[in-house]
């Protein structure tokens, strides 16, 4: 009897450390089937927290396919508008709007998506329509609305307008850019041009070129000197030549200083871009940070 | 009757065990099927699916590597590095360990930062566990030097492991059809356009010593004929900008060259090479 009860105990013993390997692949789900809906939820909840977003998104779709879920359906969306997919991001955002929990951070979502799409003339038209607006997040929608303003080449808003949307810390900074993008400090072409007709490279020095300007003006008037030098020589192929040459520097410097002052502009353009736009991104464009 | 029961749900536990090691076997199985196939993205995928479903992580060193493996095909070169990094975490022998390392070295020449390949071959080569793969290491180290443009370095670690090797011969012969940068540049100080023909630009390098001769002519015809002011204005202008054109000249056609050179050798080891590349 002793003895069989002493079996008895060993073999539950034995059992106790025999059976877990039932449960070492405790993380496949109770169906055992690896690409189960519930399976692939949580394979694609593992990439999304990997920040392997691609794959989270194709299982998130798959699971989806099974039953409707908010959380899922916002994180795919956020799949997609970390892999900058920002189109699909807004399509499903928007998806969200109405009777889910998640309304009102899908709405900013779904405006995020759209305003990285750089078609900021959209971005603006969607940012006014009553439905899709945001009673929580109505002041950042705002706000990206005026920064869409620094980003294109559209007429900017009233001054108060646009600042009243930033806070205390950044207004000086923010002057000073709706200063630069109202009036900038373009140069005229025209005058550049007019200046380099009557002064070989004056146009150039008026454009900032100094260097240029003066290699311009030296070249010009010794190829001049030397064609009229050659020409009282009697060398007429030298004296042609240098001819030649010298109303080549002179055109082209007519032409160099009208695409110097193109170049210059372009250049005020571009800076003032990069700038403004690392400025944005610095401060994650004044958007809070959502997840789930 | 007890024990009878007790058997029983022994076996059936046993059997659901099986059953699911089973899936992930299969799991297993179709990721390297895909791998095999080429379809390193959805190979990625499914390795990925094992492992987060494997909780046993027993292969955790294979699969890794395996990932690794599929991001260097897909020129994912960082990710690459960072799954051949956690296989060697995992690498339970020394030759696991080893073939770890050498995928990162191997990895770190395609991504171009051969100083990194160099300096990781030069870690392996003072461990002494790998003190009998000194072959390999070697072979990998002539290719980073490859990489890095520097023949006749890779023709001397190639050297070391075979006097005759293929890569040797192959590395002398690239380093012996490049042109010295220098030469070209000296014999065109003292010969305008003299560079330009010795590294085969034979009707540029006419040109530009025709361009210096007139330019030289006009210079000392005008001093010849008291023009000074002319001839400094010529020689600054068209003489100088000639013959500092045939330098400049001189100097970019044979890095043209030398690039043209390592080019051709690159593309046989491309496309005609057997042995094992990165």
């Amino acid at each position: 009897m002793l003895r069989t009860k002493i079996t008895n105990r060993l073999l539950i013993v034995i059992l106790l450390i025999i059976v877990p390997p039932t449960t070492i692949n405790c993380q496949l789900a109770t169906d055992g089937n690896i690409l189960s809906f519930q399976n692939r939820l949580r394979f694609g909840n593992y990439l999304y927290y990997e920040k392997d977003y691609l794959r989270a998104a194709d299982e998130f779709k798959e699971y989806l396919r099974s039953e409707s879920n908010d959380t899922i359906v916002f994180r795919l969306a956020n799949s997609y508008f970390q892999i900058g997919r920002y189109t699909e991001a807004a399509n499903n955002f928007k998806g969200l709007f109405f009777g889910s929990q998640l309304s009102e951070e899908a709405r900013l979502m779904f405006y995020e998506s759209v305003f990285f799409q750089n078609d900021y003339k959209l971005f603006r038209v969607l940012a006014e329509e009553q439905n899709f607006g945001s009673s929580i997040y109505s002041k950042d929608i705002e706000r990206l609305k005026y920064i869409s303003y620094f980003l294109d080449n559209s007429r900017l808003p009233e001054e108060n307008l646009v600042l009243k949307s930033f806070p205390d810390s950044v207004q000086s900074r923010l002057l000073n850019f709706y200063q630069q993008k109202k009036f900038p400090k373009y140069k005229s072409i025209t005058t550049s041009v007019i200046l380099s007709t009557l002064i070989p490279g004056a146009g150039k020095i008026y454009t900032g070129e100094v260097g240029d300007g003066i290699t311009s003006l030296i070249a010009t008037a010794l190829t001049t000197y030397l064609a009229i030098t050659n020409f009282k020589a009697d060398h007429q192929f030298r004296g042609w030549m240098f001819s030649g040459l010298a109303a080549f520097f002179y055109a082209g410097n007519i032409y160099g200083s009208a695409a110097s002052a193109q170049i210059y502009n372009a250049r005020i353009q571009f800076n003032f871009d990069n700038e403004v736009r690392l400025f944005f991104e610095h401060r994650n464009y004044f958007l809070p940070k959502i997840d789930y | 009757m007890k024990i009878r029961l007790k058997v029983i749900f022994f076996l059936f536990a046993f059997v659901f065990a099986v059953k699911a090691q089973d899936r992930l076997s299969i799991q297993l199985d179709f990721a390297n099927n895909l791998f095999n196939n080429k379809q390193f993205y959805d190979a990625i995928t499914e390795y990925k699916r094992f492992q987060f479903f494997d909780s046993t992580k027993t292969f955790n060193y294979e699969i890794n590597y395996k990932i690794g493996e599929c991001y260097k095909a897909g020129a994912k070169y960082d990710d690459a590095v960072k799954f051949f990094s956690l296989a060697e975490l995992n690498a339970r022998t020394d030759d696991e360990l080893f073939d770890s390392k050498t995928q990162i070295i191997r990895t770190n020449i395609l991504r171009r930062t051969s100083d990194r390949a160099l300096q990781l071959c030069n870690e392996l080569e003072k461990d002494q566990r790998f003190s009998g793969k000194r072959d390999q290491i070697n072979y990998w180290r002539g290719w980073a030097y490859i990489f890095a443009d520097k023949w006749d370095e890779a023709a001397k670690s190639f050297t070391r492991i075979n006097s005759n090797h293929e890569l040797k011969k192959l590395a002398e012969q690239t380093e012996k059809a490049k042109v010295s940068v220098t030469f070209a540049k000296v014999i065109s100080y003292i010969l305008p356009g003299a560079g330009a023909i010795y590294t085969g630009k034979f009707l540029s390098g006419l040109m530009s010593l025709g361009w210096n001769l007139l330019s030289g002519y006009w210079t000392i015809n005008s001093f010849v004929e008291n023009r000074v002011f002319d001839g400094v204005v010529i020689a600054e202008l068209v003489w100088l900008r000639f013959y500092r054109g045939a330098i400049q000249n001189a100097e970019e056609f044979a890095q043209e060259k030398n690039l043209e050179v390592s080019n051709k050798s690159l593309r046989y080891l491309q496309n005609e090479y057997k042995g094992i590349r990165p």
